[in-house]
């Protein structure tokens, strides 16, 4: 085991290995950057460039350029508050409100110095669950999957704001996005849902046109209003340390960012629930950190923590879900399933040969994984404090760079111009839930959520009818249902109950 | 200015080349042609079109640029409607899409704005045949073993419309096999793992996409659909088992368009000696030793159909009976 771990190593620092990385680490950094331009797509057109190369060069290459997308999509995500990746828009509701603070450095650093944790957290996982891997991911039937969504739409109660009428208007958005992501045609009878005879909306609504919509929109129409640059007024002397900051923050709240790459991983291990779910579960359990009203208040608002929650576990996410993809040959994501075709034609078999026989190319992947972070978030630091300038820029330059990315951003995910109808649909619907002060975290977690919670109770009932609800994983994940949803009353309680001792 | 300019010479040059190309042979030297595939980039009908552009130039007169765009949605229907339409005909459009459209077309299905008879078609790249395979530790050695053993038999399954769902459903209800269907699943790869944890005991899906596990000996195949791929030449046909020709007429529709695994199309109207030319390269192109190695390494088995015989499985499965088609549009619905 320890020697594969090493000569797993010394497989990736070959010269030819390592050029390969490097390379694939330039086209995923601006992959990454670029909004709509996905990971997956990316990874699709590069699969033909693998034909000539030995395993180990072609997986440095596909996973180098791979692992880097999220990190780099969070820069997007932070400075203009369009998610440069489908599986970074977490990132914006406290990345990009700190960027308008004048903390763009801060949140830059801070997403970087998290999103290394987590990359290095999920390879870490990938080692270590190697010997265990197959039965634990055995374990997660549909119920448990199921059930695993129950837990994240719990996380509502956490998104949302404090109060009865707060908590009102988290569940209805939640409810809105479940009912949003039933459009399509549903996978039980056929039945045709919300299209409305367009073609377009057969295959349901595309995760990416919906986030920059949601997210990109109202910060666009908020620039234009205040007609300055997007972090205003505001002192200009924090910006240039403001990197080094987020770093020391990373560590200031290390456990946190712990636990939130743990989830990123343990959701990119199950198959099947996607990546753009882990960061939304990080991103509720980062809101459960704050220790008083005010503090909760901030979340939303520019806190730290809203940045380190999804920026961790965008990353830990990959390390994941590259485990039942080598085990089972069974792909973890979409971008997993293309990774997948990878394996063939480099002429390797996924499954337990990946265990035993070819152990040390499994290492080697882990190692690139590591290798490839640590290389982008270096390099990303050389020149953060200059990224973090662009916030000073006037609106009215950035304000059409700006809009020629989200359009092209959202026409790339079908090259359909429905796509850019959803987009500015979604536009309007996110300018005024920002306006009338209505949570959006709920409502795009009830859209990634919707889809996995409805195929899967109907999997379980088909097959278990009622036993499923006795499976003593789904008890467990019941009861954690169940707290997840009190935590915010607790919350409140103990709050409450500290203040008063102060008094 | 000089773009225009290039542009509109572009553009006389096509308009010129219309007629006079019936004449002379078609030459697409400086010109680009762009295979408009009716999925996402990654999957299937996506590799098989990209391993094609990068192979096809060799073998067009002018040495072309051949490109894929990929245009998904509805189950590609847009992007068949799109060559139907939209393309020229002048053989810079070649359009690949899911290869039930012609069912979608059979059963009436809305948002169809095309016909299969009137495409050019250059052919088909591919077979790929439907096979039922088994969780090898049951008891069931064969077809006949499932049938005798009166237990049921649990399958996953995505949804209607894919071959995971509705090969099943047919032996379900036209052979009375005892299957219980439950569908939903993300994915086939989703629809494995479900196997691997006992939660399901079979799947219905293409052999080469099955064949990673059934080499691992995780599962393996109990009986076919009608097309024929080289290792699966022994199992039963499930035709072989229909108790009335009215039943296996059905089964017979549904696999019907396997055969034609991976279309190609141009738009209708397109000129005889530029569909020559391009069935000619495609034939060629697809016995590329070089496109031969890369498709085995990528585990695709790739078999050139050309489009005077794709058309003939066309219009037999347009021509069907009414009572055959109601029949058939009873149990199976085109979708996803």
């Amino acid at each position: 085991m320890i020697d594969a771990l090493l000569e797993g190593l010394l497989l990736v620092l070959q010269w030819k290995a390592f050029a390969f990385m490097l390379l694939g680490i330039g086209i995923g950094f601006w992959v990454g950057l670029l909004p709509g331009l996905g990971g997956i797509t990316t990874l699709a057109l590069m699969l033909p460039f693998v034909y000539a190369m030995q395993p180990v060069e072609g997986f440095a290459f596909l996973l180098g350029m791979h692992s880097v997308v999220a990190t780099t999509g969070d820069i997007t995500s932070v400075l203009f508050g369009i998610p440069g990746e489908g599986t970074t828009a977490a990132t914006i509701l406290d990345g990009h409100a700190m960027a308008k603070k004048g903390e763009a450095g801060r949140a830059l650093g801070a997403a970087l110095a998290s999103s290394l944790v987590g990359a290095l957290v999920g390879a870490a996982a990938l080692a270590l669950a190697i010997p265990v891997v197959r039965p634990l991911v055995l374990a997660f039937g549909s119920p448990e999957l199921f059930m695993i969504a129950i837990v994240g739409i719990a996380f509502i109660a956490s998104l949302s704001a404090q109060g009865g009428r707060g908590m009102l208007r988290g569940f209805l958005a939640g409810g809105v996005g479940l009912l949003v992501a039933t459009v399509g045609q549903d996978p039980q009878a056929g039945v045709s849902r919300f299209t409305f005879d367009s073609l377009y909306l057969w295959s349901g609504l595309d995760l990416v046109p919906v986030l920059i919509g949601i997210f990109a929109i109202p910060e666009i129409i908020d620039l234009v209003v205040r007609g300055t640059s997007i972090a205003g007024d505001m002192p200009k002397g924090r910006l240039n340390q403001g990197a080094l900051e987020g770093v020391k923050d990373t560590f200031r709240h290390f456990w946190l960012t712990i636990r939130c790459s743990l989830i990123g991983t343990f959701i990119g291990i199950m198959p099947g629930l996607g990546g753009a779910v882990a960061q939304w579960l990080a991103y509720g359990h980062a809101t459960q950190s704050a220790r008083s009203a005010e503090e909760r208040q901030g979340f939303g608002r520019g806190d730290v923590r809203g940045v380190l929650g999804p920026g961790a576990a965008n990353n830990s996410k990959e390390g994941g879900a590259l485990i039942p993809t080598v085990a089972f040959g069974v792909p973890g994501s979409s971008s997993m399933a293309i990774l997948l075709g990878g394996f063939f034609l480099l002429g390797l078999v996924p499954g337990p040969d990946m265990l035993t026989t070819h152990l040390a190319v499994t290492f080697s992947m882990v190692w690139t994984i590591v290798v490839a972070n640590i290389i982008t978030v270096v390099v990303c630091f050389l020149f953060l404090n200059h990224l973090a300038r662009l916030t000073l820029v006037r609106g009215h330059f950035l304000i059409p760079v700006i809009l020629v990315l989200i359009f092209i951003g959202s026409y790339s995910s079908n090259n359909h111009y429905g796509d850019l109808l959803l987009m500015l649909t979604f536009g309007a619907l996110g300018y005024l839930m920002v306006a009338g002060g209505w949570p959006r975290a709920p409502f795009v977690l009830g859209l990634v959520l919707g889809k996995i919670a409805e195929n899967y109770l109907y999997i379980s009932v088909a097959r278990y009818e009622a036993d499923w609800l006795y499976r003593p994983i789904v008890l467990v994940l019941i009861a954690l249902a169940i707290a997840v949803m009190l935590y915010p009353l607790i919350q409140a309680r103990r709050i409450r109950s500290r203040s008063v001792k102060h008094a | 200015m000089k773009s225009k300019l290039v542009f509109m010479g572009a553009f006389a040059a096509v308009a010129v080349a219309l007629p006079v190309g019936a004449v002379q042979s078609a030459s697409f030297e400086g010109k680009t042609i762009t295979i408009v595939c009716g999925f996402k980039a990654g999957g299937g009908y996506d590799r098989t079109a990209r391993i094609l552009a990068r192979h096809l130039p060799k073998y067009l007169p002018g040495n072309p640029n051949v490109i894929v765009q990929n245009m998904p949605g509805a189950n590609s229907i847009i992007a068949a409607n799109h060559v139907y339409n939209v393309a020229k005909p002048d053989g810079l459009t070649i359009g690949t899409f899911n290869r039930n459209l012609v069912l979608a077309q059979l059963t009436n299905v809305s948002g169809v704005k095309f016909d299969q008879t009137k495409f050019a078609w250059v052919g088909s790249a591919a077979s790929e045949s439907t096979v039922l395979a088994i969780r090898s530790d049951l008891p069931y050695k064969n077809f006949d073993d499932l049938k005798k053993s009166g237990k049921t038999l649990v399958i996953g399954a995505t949804g209607p419309g894919a071959n995971t769902y509705d090969f099943p459903l047919l032996l379900k209800e036209l052979l009375g096999v005892d299957l219980k269907i439950v569908s939903g699943y993300s994915s086939s790869a989703d629809i494995m793992l479900a196997i691997e944890r006992k939660e399901v005991d079979a799947r219905a899906g293409s052999y080469s996409s099955l064949r990673p596990f059934i080499d691992r000996k995780l599962v393996h195949p109990v009986i076919r659909a009608r097309a024929i791929e080289s290792g699966i030449e022994q199992l039963p046909v499930d035709e072989s088992f229909a108790p009335t020709p009215r039943a296996r007429a059905v089964m017979a529709l549904r696999s019907a368009p396997e055969v034609v695994g991976r279309p190609y199309v141009m738009a209708p109207g397109t000129p005889d000696d530029v569909v020559k030319t391009m069935r000619e390269a495609f034939s060629k192109a697809l016995k590329d030793p070089e496109l031969v190695a890369e498709a085995t390494k990528a585990k695709m088995e790739l078999e050139f159909m050309p489009g005077d015989e794709v058309l003939k499985i066309v219009k037999e499965v347009l021509s069907q009976p009414k009572d055959i088609v109601d029949e058939f549009a009873k149990y199976i619905k085109f979708g996803e």
